[in-house]
């Protein structure tokens, strides 16, 4: 391509701040997810929200598709370029621009890494909550984009709930200033609304996020099971005996041993069916009581040995083990597909049986972990995508799931968002008038539907709306289902 | 060869252990300078399975830039969950690569001549660096630099030759001091002697003073670490077998090899992985690996033989306050971390701040900062603002690579601070402890270590 809007670009962001060279490009094809490739034409490298925002004014004139990609950690493929497009990626924009301890606010630009945030407000004593597990990757950005969760997530809410204000570049190059004041939205809360819009409405550039003091005392502790099943009957347990931990983690055997063969070994006990992981937060008096409230809790649903995190190091490890664990599962395949989905807390052990049979009839290895505090399952089934026949069972098997999970009345996804993985089966979940609606809204953002595009709402159900019909009969079972819930 | 199975070209089924979790991204120094995927560990492994799959030519020259580019610093290896060892990827697609493209007439010269005639033979690398020392003496390195083009500030900020009498050879043996509690050999190195000859004097002084009889051996001079790393796969495994093949005949009285301990971090690494870059040879391998066991880090082996009264102390003034850099092939290549903290901490009197992001590349990378100037800088440069914010008047290293790029980068700004290895501590601080004894004692002789008295107070940030 040498058309004179690249040349544009070219001059507008340095050769540094583009990519147009084939094999450049290639690794670009995929984010978290791999099995959804397409090569993008070009990748901007942009360095401040001026140069994003007269980069889509270039994109607009020409009619060009945008793709905005964070660090590519996504598991939904919300940062899979699409055909003809150019791919934004806010890599280089990674300043913290003002952090103020007092306020206990954050202005950063979308490409800071998660965990650099908390980094550098670490020595006020303060932190940001939202911990995805890809966290040491992830962009602040990207967790905007699809309002990533974390274990922590169970205390704390996911990332909707620690944005005060946005900066916007809206497609047609005009930025949208929703960082002052920061208070309770006046009006439509526009920023609330873009949160988990997933690239569609624009491109967050600048965040002002919420910064929270850490905690006088956390205390980690680790209960071993014999049963996946017994953990998550404990789960349901302490929350129904009103003990509140700031993370409840599950990790089942599988990912045990993949963690635990890594440089991530926390010491989980190998021969263990599943290990719940707790993080209890507070003052000290609280945190001691949490603590002796759970263990005989615990202990009551088979737990055969529960312990607690002796050192600050300890409690990291045990912590870096479970993060590490999506990476982990490397050394088990190639390959692996992170499903995401949601339930309440009570129907997790029905699900898991599921999820257990259907890896199993389809001859698939499942390896499984939960936020199961917020009822947020993921099971990661390992695949090689070379092998087409195991890609087919694994796509299959990840619909079988969301299947199970909406008719036990919960949701497709818990954090990784909808993106193109999970975009047919919103079909199942919502009506028309529910997609229609949410096609107008993205509408009223992105008129010519060039951000992101076939992506998170079914093509289909766009069309229609278009046409403005209604037909509420034809919504699936599943939908309805729920309708007369 | 340029028709081979693009499979290969690199190490396909390593690169099918990549998730594609992007868990390196933030370490690459690479990632950091540029943002780019395809410069990343993530990304390059992309390239490599492409490459393999048939999606890239071998001989792309993007792709060949991206394995340049790379420092091999390991970084990314240390925070990989699913274990992918990438620096043995980028060993193997950069050999391969090396024979899929032709280099300028210019460049393959000075391949050859450095890594097959200079690096593996002592004299003519003492020719070299005679002729080195002299041209930057009379000026005349200022006049042909120029002919070097891009490298040619990298030439002219090299370091200078030191004196003659610092770049004498180790004695064949050097007794304990006290009674003798083992004996070892050490590597004396191919470019160590010439550039820091008092950096061997203080390792074997140490090991001397923690009741360590030395050796070393002989004629060998180089392990064939910088061929590894560089793309030259075949003299790395010549110079593999020629090391031990050396080291083999060095045994204690009783016939038990000795251990080797290595003071420069990029060969010690190498040398431990002998075993895989000879797995292939059936013949080698046994060997390969009960050499590879014998080899240890310098600050490895001290941490974890010092007796318990060994008690090194300094006058806060020799040093002042100090800080550690870790190199990348002792904290990621050999996951050496703590003995060189811990040694630091245990001399008596010595002032320790960490230094922050002291596990990040400083860009020397081997020859890398000869090979890519502009990009070694770029890397370099974070670490200054990090080395400042210590206020360190001496920065500790374990590496000679390191300790060149320190060395030129603080030249370069004016920054004050003394560069010196670890052993150079431990040697000074072994001397003063025995020169001023806290407390003489009438019956323990002045060169015995004296016992400590009370636990250095470490500064802990």
């Amino acid at each position: 391509m040498d058309a004179p809007w690249i040349a544009e670009l070219r001059a507008l962001l340095g050769p540094r701040g583009i990519v147009e060279d084939p094999t450049r490009l290639f690794p670009y094809e995929a984010d978290g997810i791999v099995l959804l490739r397409r090569r993008p034409e070009l990748v901007l490298l942009p360095r401040t929200t001026e140069q994003v925002s007269r980069a889509l004014k270039i994109l607009h004139r020409e009619r060009v598709p945008v793709v905005a990609r964070g660090a590519g950690t996504g598991l939904s493929g919300g940062a899979t370029p699409v055909e003809g497009g150019v791919v934004v990626s806010l890599a280089r924009m990674r300043d913290v621009l003002e952090l103020d301890a007092v306020d206990r606010t954050a202005r950063v630009q979308a490409g800071l890494v998660n965990i650099d945030l908390s980094l550098a407000c670490s020595k006020h004593q303060l932190f940001y909550a939202p911990d995805p597990s890809s966290q040491q990757a992830c962009t602040l950005g990207g967790n905007i984009a699809e309002n990533s969760g974390g274990p922590h997530c169970f205390r704390y809410g996911n990332t909707t709930q620690h944005v005060l204000g946005l900066v916007i570049v809206l497609e047609d190059g005009t930025v949208l200033d929703l960082s002052e004041p920061r208070v309770d939205p006046l009006g439509y809360d526009l920023v609330g609304l873009f949160v988990g819009s997933e690239g569609m409405f624009g491109i967050a550039t600048e965040l002002v996020l919420k910064l929270l003091p850490k905690p006088a005392t956390t205390e980690t502790l680790l209960a071993i099971f014999e049963s996946l099943d017994a953990a998550c009957d404990a789960t349901s347990d302490l929350i129904r005996a009103r003990h509140e931990p700031s993370a409840i983690e599950i990790l089942d055997k599988l990912t045990i041993q993949a963690v635990e063969a890594s440089v991530y070994a926390a010491g989980y006990p190998k021969t263990a069916e599943a290990v719940l992981l707790l993080d209890i937060e507070g003052s000290e008096v609280e945190v001691a009581n949490t603590v002796a409230g759970i263990e005989p809790l615990v202990r009551a649903r088979g737990a055969i040995e529960v312990r607690t995190a002796k050192t600050e190091l300890e409690r990291k490890q045990l912590w870096a083990g479970r993060k590490g664990a999506f990476g982990a599962m490397g050394r088990i395949a190639p390959d692996l597909y992170v499903a995401d989905v949601c339930v309440p807390r009570t129907k997790l052990r029905e699900l898991v049986a599921h999820t257990t049979r259907i890896a199993r009839e389809k001859n698939l290895k499942l390896a499984t972990v939960f936020h199961a505090g917020d009822g947020n399952l993921h099971p990661n089934i390992a695949y090689d995508r070379r092998d087409a026949d195991e890609v087919r069972r694994v796509l299959e098997a990840g619909d079988e799931i969301m299947h199970l999970c909406i008719e036990a009345g919960g949701s497709l996804s818990g954090e990784h968002g909808v993106g193109l993985e999970k975009m047919k089966a919103m079909e199942w979940l919502f009506t028309r008038e529910d997609l229609a609606t949410m096609c107008r809204v993205r509408e009223a953002w992105d008129p010519d539907r060039r951000m992101n595009p076939g992506k998170l709402i079914p093509i289909r159900a766009c069309l229609e709306t278009k046409q403005a019909v209604f037909r509420p009969e034809h919504a699936t079972g599943a939908a309805k289902a729920r309708d007369e819930r | 060869m340029s028709l081979a199975d693009p499979k290969t070209l690199v190490e396909y089924t390593a690169t099918l252990d990549c998730i594609h979790c992007g868990l390196c991204l933030r370490t690459c120094p690479t990632f950091q300078l540029t943002g780019n995927e395809a410069s990343s560990p993530r990304g390059r492994i992309y390239l490599m399975r492409g490459v393999a799959e048939g999606q890239i030519a071998g001989d792309d020259p993007t792709y060949h830039d991206e394995l340049e580019f790379c420092l091999v610093c390991r970084n990314c290896e240390s925070v990989c969950p699913a274990g992918v060892r990438f620096g043995e990827m980028m060993e193997v697609a950069r050999d391969r690569a090396a024979n899929s493209v032709k280099r300028p007439w210019s460049e393959a010269l000075a391949r050859w001549i450095g890594f097959g005639l200079v690096l593996p033979n002592r004299a003519l690398m003492r020719w070299s660096i005679d002729l080195l020392g002299f041209a930057q003496r009379s000026g005349l390195l200022r006049r042909v630099a120029p002919l070097f083009g891009a490298r040619k500030d990298a030439l002219l900020a090299f370091p200078a030759v030191p004196p003659k009498s610092e770049r004498e050879l180790l004695p064949i043996r050097t007794p304990a001091r006290g009674e003798e509690r083992g004996e070892v050999t050490v590597l004396e190195g191919c470019v160590m002697p010439e550039m820091f000859g008092r950096v061997n004097l203080a390792t074997v002084e140490t090991l001397s003073a923690i009741g360590f009889a030395t050796r070393t051996c002989g004629s060998h001079a180089c392990c064939g670490a910088l061929h590894a790393h560089n793309g030259e796969l075949d003299g790395a495994r010549a110079l593999a077998k020629n090391t031990i093949v050396a080291f083999e005949g060095l045994t204690s009285s009783d016939g038990v090899p000795l251990p080797v301990i290595v003071n420069s971090a990029g060969c010690g690494a190498h040398m431990k992985e002998y075993p895989r870059l000879l797995a292939e040879e059936p013949e080698w391998r046994a060997r390969a690996q009960a050499f590879s066991k014998r080899v240890f880090d310098f600050s490895e082996f001290v941490a974890a033989h010092a007796p318990a009264d060994w008690a090194p102390r300094v006058d806060p003034g020799t040093f002042g306050r100090v800080t550690y850099d870790d190199p990348c092939h002792l904290c990621h290549g050999q996951q050496i971390r703590k003995p060189p903290r811990e040694l630091l901490k245990r001399v008596h009197g010595l002032q320790h701040v960490e230094l922050p992001h002291s596990e990040q590349c400083c860009g020397s990378a081997g020859i890398y900062s000869m090979l890519r100037p502009s990009d070694s800088n770029a890397v370099f440069e974070p670490k200054l603002a990090d080395l400042a914010e210590t206020r360190a008047d001496t920065l500790v290293t374990a590496n000679p690579g390191c300790h060149m790029q320190w060395d030129m980068g603080l030249d370069r700004t004016g920054l004050d601070v003394r560069v010196v290895h670890l052993a150079e501590v431990l040697a000074e601080a072994s001397r003063q402890a025995r020169s001023t004894p806290t407390e003489p004692s009438k019956h323990e002789p002045a060169e015995l270590a004296t016992p400590r008295l009370h636990e250095p107070k470490a500064e802990v940030r």
